[in-house]
């Protein structure tokens, strides 16, 4: 546990300023593909999106993580998603078109990067030993964000990456109590719901068993028990349930 | 007796049956005796000899002696034991009901094109059977919930690597590495972390294979029955390549 805090200390106190760098151009970058989606920017946000995850296993795991055991291996888990990036910037397979669907909720993901720190904040840490917009569970809550907000075909690859991710997260809360794992754990239920209906729907030509409907139905019973287990974990998290 | 154009129309749709069934996952013994039940129902005898990727058929006409002979590929399809019962009922329905070529045909074409399970669907139901394989090898329920999402990502590369034509090989070794990498989270927390280990890339095991290996052996197509099972054992290989890389880089020794 204090291995943990510290290496975020660590990363913090050496990192903050390309932090900010990476979240202001994050913000750059997604105004332009939300007004200006041009082959450019969006071949520049699957840079950017790749580079995020290079640098959560360069930078972030292999260099200042190294104390943690199996760093080397989470270091590899953020290098395949970088790597999945870059395969999606070379067969073109996600547009980055912007969906114009689930608005709301996919700004919401794209900012809660932000409130990370907000939440550290409020839960009495203080910088630098408290959680960023540049770390795992942020990146991942925003390449959702990102897939939900512009991603016409789903990846679902990395959908699958980041699902496993946010079970990881949700185990963090337990096992290392840091309740700001579970704002990715939160965000990932339903995104996932999400992506997964997108998909069916967009194979929908071919009639498969069993049926849209079905399958809709099945998915949503799936989330639904994964966001009643998590929020059991938040009560037993929080100590609610000795006061109920 | 048939002509030598009616005789032709069997043979193809023989093979086409035949290698289809053999494609899906059937052991030979089935796939003869459907074929040549099909054949007896049309009034000619079949003979048929299967190999690892391709099948000669013969059809012969007992009335007029005249014989076709046709050597067929068999294609790679999804393994699918709804369309192989599918097909042995449509074997017996031809007998029973003295059908024609033409509506066998139909009927076949019918069940062919029936939907197929849906990817996603399989997806979910991969995860949760590997995850209980997790749970029966002794698994706490840390370990099953990282086994399931680790089947998830195992299975979505394995479907996408699919999709794109990679090596069969390669695509298991790959799958077996991903799980596999997937389910050292489970190092990290205080769980049952060596069966999530080793349970995580068992979704891969090929156990159709293997059994169709195993029983064409014991029916007498011996020459088959060998290549399925060495084709199993050298997938089996691979799953354990990508397991050992994964073993090798969390713990510096495989054991």
């Amino acid at each position: 546990m204090e291995i943990f805090w510290n290496t975020i200390a660590a990363y913090n106190a050496a990192t903050w300023p390309v932090q900010i760098g990476f979240a202001l151009l994050a913000f750059v970058l997604l105004v332009l593909l939300y007004f200006r989606p041009t082959p450019a920017v969006r071949v520049a946000m699957k840079c950017f999106m790749a580079a995020l995850n290079f640098w959560i296993a360069g930078v972030y795991y292999m260099v200042y993580c190294e104390p943690r055991e199996y760093h080397g291996m989470l270091a590899l888990f953020w290098a395949v998603m970088g790597g999945i990036w870059v395969y999606d910037l070379l067969v073109k397979h996600a547009s980055l078109e912007r969906t114009g669907q689930h608005n709301g909720f996919a700004v919401l993901l794209l900012a809660m990067p932000l409130l990370y720190p907000f939440c550290s904040l409020a839960l009495g840490r203080g910088f630098p030993a408290m959680t960023m917009p540049v770390m795992p569970c942020s990146v991942a809550v925003f390449t959702i964000g990102v897939m939900l907000a512009f991603s016409e075909r789903v990846n679902i690859v990395l959908a699958m990456f980041l699902c496993h991710w946010a079970l990881i997260g949700l185990s963090k809360v337990y096992f290392f109590g840091i309740p700001e794992d579970y704002l990715l754990a939160c965000s990932t239920v339903p995104a996932l719901y999400i992506f997964f209906r997108e998909y069916v729907r967009t194979h929908a030509d071919h009639p498969t068993k069993p049926s849209r409907r079905v399958l809709d139905a099945l998915l949503l019973v799936l989330c639904l028990i994964v966001g009643i287990f998590f929020t059991c974990t938040l009560l037993h998290q929080f100590n609610l349930f000795a006061s109920l | 007796m048939k002509t030598k154009q009616e005789l032709k129309e069997i043979l193809d749709f023989i093979a086409r049956y035949a290698t289809y069934q053999l494609g899906s996952g059937v052991h030979t013994s089935r796939a003869v005796r459907n074929s040549r039940r099909i054949g007896e129902a049309l009034g000619v005898d079949v003979q048929l000899s299967s190999f690892q990727k391709s099948t000669v058929l013969t059809v012969l006409d007992p009335e007029s002696g005249e014989a076709l002979t046709r050597v067929a590929a068999i294609p790679a399809l999804p393994i699918s034991f709804e369309r192989n019962s599918d097909l042995s009922a449509l074997s017996w329905e031809a007998l029973d009901e003295g059908l024609a070529l033409d509506e066998i045909r139909r009927r076949y074409r019918t069940l062919v094109d029936k939907p197929r399970m849906d990817p996603i669907f399989t997806l979910a139901v991969v995860g949760l059977a590997n995850a209980s394989f997790c749970r029966l090898f002794g698994g706490d329920w840390t370990a099953v919930g990282i086994v399931f999402t680790a089947t998830l990502v195992g299975y979505a590369v394995k479907q996408r690597m699919q999709a794109h034509g990679v090596n069969h090989f390669l695509l298991f070794a790959g799958s077996a590495f991903v799980a596999s990498l997937c389910a050292t989270a489970a190092l990290r927390f205080d769980c049952t972390a060596e069966i999530a280990l080793a349970t995580s890339p068992l979704f891969l095991v090929p156990g159709v294979p293997l059994i169709n290996g195993v029983i064409d052996i014991v029916e007498g197509h011996v020459l088959m029955g060998v290549s399925r099972l060495v084709n199993a054992m050298l997938l089996i290989v691979c799953i354990a390549a990508g397991l050992s890389v994964t073993l090798l880089m969390v713990k510096d020794s495989l054991l």
